[in-house]
C-alpha cells in the first residue's frame, strides 16, 4: 500500500487521450459509412428486394388434395372409391438438427416400417443433412402408418412424450382409386389416368362431377400483422348412385363368363365368343339394371392383358397394336358397337305395321321359302312356312312374311317408325363414346326394295345394344320411351342429394293396344316358337330371338341374340343379350344367347323378387349354360359341338333369318338361286364396313344404306321387283359411312 | 486508504449510469428483437416460440452476476492476473481444437465449444476478454518502450501463439482480437505512421487467410457476386432482400416475412438484416447512434479514469464493441465477405454476450474509480 502511495499510478496521457478521440472518430467514421451503405441498399435495390421477399412467401402454401366422390350401385355398394394412403417423408434436416434424435428416428422407422432399410436412412442422416423433403415410402394404407403415429404420439402417465426424440417425420396425404370388385361392370364404371382424370365409362362422362377442388394450406399476415396459418378445406367430390345392381351385374357377367370359359377354344382357339353381351333395363323408366360385355378388364389393372396374350406375345406387341388392342378390350360393346340386329327387329316391323294400320291382325302371308329380287332372299326354312299369320310369323321367325309385311308396309312408314324407335340416333344414355350408326341407315332416297325388304328382319343397318333395348323398352312397357340411364342420382360426400335423374320419357313410340298386341305375340314366342330355349320355368315371359348374318356374307359368322322381357303382365326387367361369333363351327343359332339368358334369369327373376307367375311345366330343366342337360349327363364338362347342337330339339329354332346358315345349307353357289359371287379379299368383316352388291347366299341386298354395287351380270333375274338390284343405281352410293363406332 | 475514503466523502465517487442504462437498453431491444426473429421458426422447430427469447434471457440473468461482480470490484486486481489470464485462455484455445469425447463439441463443421457438464462455451470468447486485460497490463508496464518499431513487433510476437491457435478455427475472432489489439497499442503509443503499416499488414494477413482457407473461398465469390454464388451467396442475399424490403420506416415490429425461414440463423449474426425490414433505415441508424453513444460513454470513461491500466482496459472493451459492431453490420449489408460476427448485446449468444456484460462491468468499474473533481470529458 505505502508502496503504490509512493509510486503512483501511470496516468492516461495527454497524447493518448488524443489517440483514443481518433480512434473514436474511426470508429464513428465507419459506422457512418455503414449508414451511407444501408442508404445506398435501400436507394438502389429497395424495391426490387421488396418485391423478391414477397415473391418469396408464395412457397408457404401447399395443396391438400380433395378426395374424388365414390361410384356406387343402387343399394349402396361401392363399385368405385377413393382411399386415403400416406407417403412417408422424412425431413431430415430436423432429425439430423440434434445427434439425439437420429437414433430412435432410424430405430422408430425400421421398426414401423419393415421394408425400410436401415443402412439407407442412416446414409441419408449421413449425406442429405439439409435435405427437408424425401419419400421413403409411397401409398400406404391408414393401417400401416398409424404404429408409427402411436409410437411418436405415445404418453406416459404423466403425459409426457415416451419417445420424445422421433423427430421429422411426417405422412402426406393422398388418395388412390381403388375398385373393391375388380372386373364388376368394369366398361361402365371406367378408371381414372393418374391425376384423377377419368378415362372411360362414368368416371369420364361425370369426370367434373366426381372430381372436387383442391384446398389449400398457407400462411398470411392477419390485420394485427400476425403469422397466421389458414386452411381452405378440400372440396371432395360427389357420389354418383347408379341405378345398376351390383348383385344382377354379377349374376350377368358370372354367366357371360361360364359362356365364354365353356366353349373357350371349342371350335378354334380363342375365347368363347369374338363378343358377348348383355343389357337388363327396367322398361318402365329406362334406368339400366345390368350393363356387360365380353371380353372384360379389371379395373385396378386395366392395362393388363395377359388374360388374353401370353407373355412372349405381349412383348412383340408393337405400342400402338397394345394400344389398339387395349381399346378394344375398354370397349363398352353395348354402347359404343354398332352391328346388325338380325330378327330381333321383327317384332318393331310388325308393331309399325298395326301402328300404321297397314298391317292387321288377321292378315296372313304366303311363305314359300324366300323371295327373288335382283337375288334370291330366302327365308329360315327353305321350302317354306306355308301360310303365316302376323303372329305365327313372328312365332317361327319367318323372313318372307316379314319381307310381304314390308311391301305393305311401304318405305316412309318403315323408316319414319325406324326413327321413333331411335335408329341413327344416339339414346342420350350418360356413357361416353355411344354411337349413333346414322350413317348406316336408309332414308327415303337411297332405299331399295331390298333394302325395305331385308331391314325388315333386321339386316342392311346398323343399330347399337342400348338403341335396340330403348325401343324394346318402349314397345313392353305401353309405348312410352325413355332415355336409358345409369345414374340415377349424384350425392354429396356426406350422401346428401343433389340432384336426382329423374326418368326422361322421351316420346310415345306406339300405341299402349300396339304394344299389348306384341307382347302376346311375344309371349307365344317364347312359349311355343323359336325361344323356347330362354323360358325360365314357370314365368311368363315375351321375347324375339335374332340371329344375323355377317359381312362378307356366307362366311359363316352370325351375331346370335335373343331380345326379352319378363313378366309378361307387368313386365318388370327387358334383357338384351348379344353373342357375337360364338367359337362353334355352326354359328348361327341364336339359342347361345337364350341359354345365357334363361340361366341370367333364373337366378335374377328370383333376387329381383319377382314371383313365378305359370304353372311349372320342366321346360329347359337341367339345362346348363350351354344348354346341354347336365340330369342327363351327370356333369358339364366342355360338351363337344355335335353335342351342343346334337341336343336340340328340332328345327324350330334354328329360325335364321337367312337359311344359309343351316349346315345343310350349302355354301355359296348352292342352289344356283343366288348369285354366289366370292367376297373381295380385301373385304372387311365388319358390318358398317361397306355394302357391296355382293350377294350372300340368302342375302343379296343390293347394298347397304351406303349403297354398293352388285357385281356386274350377276343377277340372273332381272324379273324381280323394278327398280332393285341395278347397277346403275347403285354405283354411285359407294360411300358409306363409317361409323366410327 | 483512510485519506481516501475520507477525500471520496468529500468528492463523490462517479458511477456512469449513462453506459449501464444503454447497456441494458440494448440488451432488452435485443430480447425484443431476438423473440420476434425467432419466434416463426423456434414454433416451428421446436413447437415453443419463445425459445430463443427463454434461452436469451437466462443468458442475460446469469451475465448480470459478472457484470454486477466486476463493476463493484476494483478492477486494479486484475492487473496481477492479466498474464494468467492469457495463459489460461491460451490453454483452453488449444484443449477445444483437441477432439476429446465429452469436452469438445463441433458445430458447424468448426469445433469451437468446450462441454463442462451442463455448461458449453466459446474458449475464443474468454480469449477477448483475456487479451484486453493482458494487454492493459502489458501495456501499462511497457508503454514508454512502445514509441520504438522493436517493442510493438514484441507485443505482436507475445500475442502470436493466441492469435495462431484461435485463428485456427476461427478467423473471425482472431481478427477482433487482432483488431483489439492493434487499437490498443494504437491509443499506447505516440505514433501514427506505424500504424498505418500494421494497419495494411493487417488486411493483408486477413487476405491471405481468406485465400488460404478453402471453405471461406467460397465465401468470397458470394460477397463478390451473391446473386450467382447459389448456395454461399444465400445467406447474403436473404439479408440484403431482408434490409431493402424494410424501407425508410421498416414493415413494423414482429412483421418480417424474411425470418420464416428465409434468413438462416436470423436470431444471430443476421439479425440486424430484421431490424432494418422491420425497423427501417430508421431503426437501423438508432441502432447505429446507440452503439455510438455506447462508445461515446466508454471514451469518456477512460480519458477520465484514474490510472492508465483503466483507461486501457476502457480502450480495449471499446475496440471489441465497435469492431463488432462495424464488423457485423459490415456482413450483413455485404460490404465484407461473410464470416460470423455476431452484433453485441443484441444477437442471440451464449458465451459472448455473458463476456460482453462482463467486459461492461469492468468498464463500470473503471467508471466508478473517477473522481468527479477532474472530469473533463
Amino acid at each position: 500500500m505505502v508502496k503504490r502511495k509512493r509510486k503512483p499510478p501511470k496516468k492516461f496521457s495527454r497524447k493518448m487521450r488524443g489517440k483514443l478521440m481518433t480512434l473514436f472518430s474511426v470508429i464513428v467514421l465507419l459506422l457512418c459509412g455503414l449508414i451511407g451503405r444501408l442508404m445506398y441498399i435501400e436507394y438502389t435495390s429497395g424495391e426490387k428486394y421488396e418485391k423478391k421477399v414477397l415473391s418469396l412467401q408464395s412457397y408457404d402454401s401447399k395443396a391438400i388434395p380433395y378426395r374424388r366422390g365414390d361410384i356406387v350401385d343402387s343399394s349402396g355398394t361401392l363399385l368405385a372409391t377413393s382411399v386415403a394412403v400416406y407417403n412417408v417423408i422424412l425431413d431430415c434436416s430436423v432429425m439430423t438438427d440434434r445427434e439425439e434424435y437420429i437414433a430412435p428416428t432410424i430405430q422408430a422407422l425400421t421398426e414401423c416400417f419393415p421394408q425400410l432399410d436401415r443402412g439407407d436412412l442412416e446414409i441419408y442422416a449421413k449425406d442429405q443433412k439439409d435435405s427437408k423433403y424425401i419419400v421413403l415410402l409411397k401409398k400406404l394404407p391408414y393401417d400401416e402408418v398409424q404404429p408409427f403415429v402411436e409410437l411418436q404420439d405415445a404418453v406416459d402417465e404423466d403425459g409426457n412424450r415416451i419417445n420424445p426424440n422421433i423427430k421429422g417425420v411426417w405422412f402426406e396425404k393422398e388418395y388412390q382409386r381403388t375398385y373393391p370388385y375388380g372386373q364388376l361392370a368394369a366398361s361402365v364404371i371406367g378408371f381414372t389416368a393418374s391425376g384423377n382424370v377419368g378415362t372411360l365409362g362414368l368416371e369420364n362422362y361425370y369426370d367434373s362431377v366426381l372430381n372436387g377442388v383442391n384446398g389449400r394450406e398457407y400462411g398470411y399476415l392477419n390485420s394485427d400483422n400476425n403469422f397466421e396459418k389458414t386452411v381452405i378445406p378440400a372440396q371432395d367430390g360427389k357420389t354418383l348412385v347408379c341405378s345398376i345392381d351390383a348383385n344382377i351385374q354379377s349374376i350377368v357377367e358370372k354367366k357371360i363368363l361360364e359362356f365364354n370359359e365353356a366353349y373357350k377354344d371349342n371350335h378354334e382357339e380363342g375365347p368363347g365368343s369374338k363378343n358377348t353381351a348383355v343389357i337388363i333395363m327396367n322398361p318402365n323408366n329406362g334406368r339400366i339394371l345390368a350393363m356387360a360385355n365380353y371380353p372384360t378388364f379389371d379395373l385396378n389393372n386395366p392395362r393388363d392383358l395377359s388374360e388374353f396374350h401370353t407373355e412372349a406375345e405381349l412383348e412383340e406387341l408393337s405400342d400402338e397394336d397394345l394400344l389398339e388392342e387395349l381399346n378394344r378390350l375398354w370397349q363398352n360393346y353395348c354402347v359404343t358397337e354398332t352391328y346388325e340386329p338380325g330378327s330381333v327387329q321383327k317384332p318393331l316391323t310388325v308393331a309399325c305395321g298395326i301402328e300404321t294400320g297397314t298391317v292387321k291382325k288377321n292378315t296372313t302371308f304366303e311363305c314359300d321359302g324366300g323371295e327373288q329380287f335382283d337375288s334370291w332372299v330366302s327365308c329360315v326354312v327353305r321350302s317354306g312356312h306355308g301360310t303365316e299369320t302376323v303372329e305365327k310369323s313372328l312365332m317361327d321367325s319367318c323372313n318372307d312374311a316379314l319381307m310381304q309385311m314390308s311391301y305393305r308396309i311401304g318405305a316412309e312408314n318403315f323408316l319414319e317408325y325406324q326413327s321413333i324407335f331411335g335408329f341413327g340416333q344416339q339414346t342420350g344414355i350418360d356413357l361416353p363414346g355411344e354411337a349413333s350408326a346414322a350413317s348406316l341407315m336408309f332414308t327415303l332416297d337411297n332405299i331399295k326394295p331390298i333394302d325395305l325388304a331385308t331391314n325388315s328382319f333386321g339386316q342392311n343397318y346398323n343399330c347399337t345394344m342400348i338403341q335396340m333395348g330403348a325401343a324394346f323398352c318402349s314397345l313392353i312397357n305401353g309405348g312410352t320411351y325413355y332415355q336409358p340411364q345409369i345414374v340415377a342420382k349424384i350425392t354429396d360426400a356426406e350422401g346428401n342429394t343433389i340432384k336426382e335423374n329423374t326418368p326422361q320419357a322421351v316420346k310415345q313410340t306406339v300405341s299402349a293396344s300396339t304394344g299389348a298386341l306384341l307382347k302376346e305375340y311375344m309371349l307365344h314366342t317364347v312359349s311355343d316358337g323359336t325361344g323356347k330355349t330362354a323360358k325360365v320355368d314357370g314365368y311368363s315371359m315375351g321375347g324375339k330371338t335374332g340371329t344375323a348374318q355377317k359381312y362378307p356374307r356366307g362366311n359363316g359368322k352370325y351375331l346370335v341374340s335373343f331380345l326379352g322381357y319378363a313378366p309378361n303382365e307387368n313386365p318388370q326387367l327387358m334383357i338384351y343379350c348379344v353373342v357375337d361369333e360364338p367359337n362353334v363351327e355352326d354359328q348361327p343359332h341364336s339359342y347361345f344367347a337364350q341359354d345365357i339368358v334363361r340361366e341370367i334369369l333364373e337366378e335374377v327373376l328370383p333376387y329381383m323378387s319377382i314371383y313365378p307367375d305359370e304353372k311349372k311345366t320342366g321346360i329347359n330343366e337341367g339345362l346348363d349354360v350351354t344348354g346341354t342337360n347336365t340330369q342327363w349327363k351327370g356333369g358339364n364338362p366342355p360338351p363337344p359341338q355335335t353335342d351342343m347342337t346334337g341336343g336340340r330339339e328340332d328345327g324350330e329354332e334354328d329360325e335364321e333369318d337367312d337359311g344359309g346358315g343351316s349346315p345343310e345349307d350349302g355354301e355359296d353357289g348352292d342352289g344356283g338361286d343366288s348369285p354366289s359371287d366370292p367376297k373381295p379379299p380385301d373385304e372387311e368383316e365388319d358390318p358398317d364396313t361397306g355394302d357391296d352388291g355382293e350377294g350372300g347366299i340368302d342375302l343379296p341386298e343390293g347394298g347397304g344404306p351406303g349403297g354398293g354395287n352388285a357385281p356386274p351380270g350377276d343377277d340372273p333375274d332381272d324379273a324381280a321387283d323394278p327398280g332393285s338390284g341395278d347397277n346403275e343405281d347403285n354405283e354411285d352410293n359407294q360411300d358409306n359411312g363409317d361409323d366410327g363406332a | 486508504m483512510v485519506a481516501g475514503k475520507r477525500r471520496g466523502k468529500k468528492n463523490p465517487t462517479y458511477f456512469d449510469y449513462n453506459l449501464l442504462f444503454i447497456t441494458i437498453f440494448l440488451l432488452c431491444f435485443g430480447l425484443v428483437m431476438v423473440y420476434s426473429s425467432s419466434s416463426y421458426t423456434s414454433a416451428n422447430k421446436y413447437g415453443d416460440s419463445a425459445y430463443y427469447l427463454k434461452l436469451q434471457l437466462r443468458n442475460i440473468l446469469i451475465g448480470i452476476i459478472p457484470m454486477f461482480f466486476l463493476a463493484k470490484i476494483d478492477y486494479r486486481v486484475w492487473k496481477r492476473l492479466g498474464t494468467m489470464a492469457y495463459i489460461g485462455s491460451f490453454a483452453l484455445c488449444t484443449l477445444v481444437l483437441i477432439p476429446i469425447p465429452g469436452l469438445t463439441r463441433s458445430s458447424h463443421g468448426q469445433s469451437r465449444w468446450l462441454w463442462l457438464g451442463p455448461v458449453s462455451f466459446q474458449p475464443s470468447e474468454i480469449a477477448k476478454l483475456a487479451v484486453i486485460v493482458f494487454m492493459a497490463t502489458l501495456i501499462e508496464r511497457t508503454c514508454r518502450q512502445l514509441v520504438e518499431v522493436k517493442s510493438l513487433v514484441k507485443v505482436l510476437l507475445i500475442m502470436a501463439p493466441l492469435l495462431g491457435v484461435i485463428a485456427y478455427n476461427n478467423l473471425s475472432t482472431a481478427i477482433i482480437i487482432f483488431g483489439i489489439i492493434v487499437c490498443m497499442l494504437f491509443v499506447a503509443s505516440p505514433r501514427y505512421l506505424q500504424f498505418i503499416i500494421v494497419g495494411v499488414i493487417g488486411i493483408a494477413f486477413s487476405l491471405v487467410f481468406v485465400v488460404a482457407a478453402s471453405y471461406r473461398g467460397g465465401r468470397i465469390e458470394a460477397w463478390l457476386h451473391p446473386e450467382e454464388a447459389g448456395d454461399a451467396g444465400y445467406q447474403t442475399l436473404q439479408g440484403l432482400y431482408a434490409i431493402g424490403s424494410g424501407g425508410l420506416f421498416g414493415k413494423g415490429l414482429g412483421e418480417s416475412l424474411q425470418k420464416m425461414g428465409n434468413v438462416p440463423e436470423s436470431q444471430n449474426d443476421m439479425i440486424f438484416s430484421i431490424i432494418c425490414e422491420e425497423l427501417g433505415l430508421f431503426g437501423a441508424v438508432s441502432v447505429i447512434l446507440l452503439f455510438i453513444l455506447l462508445i461515446w460513454r466508454m471514451m469518456i470513461i477512460a480519458n477520465n479514469a484514474k490510472d492508465l491500466f483503466g483507461a486501457l482496459v476502457v480502450s480495449g472493451v471499446m475496440s471489441h464493441i465497435a469492431i463488432q459492431v462495424i464488423l457485423n453490420i459490415s456482413v450483413v449489408t455485404n460490404t465484407i465477405p461473410n464470416t460470423g460476427v455476431i452484433l453485441p448485446f443484441i444477437s442471440y449468444g451464449g458465451t459472448s454476450l455473458i463476456f460482453l456484460m462482463a467486459e461492461v462491468g469492468l468498464v463500470l468499474s473503471v467508471s466508478r474509480g473517477i473522481r468527479l473533481e477532474n472530469v473533463s470529458l
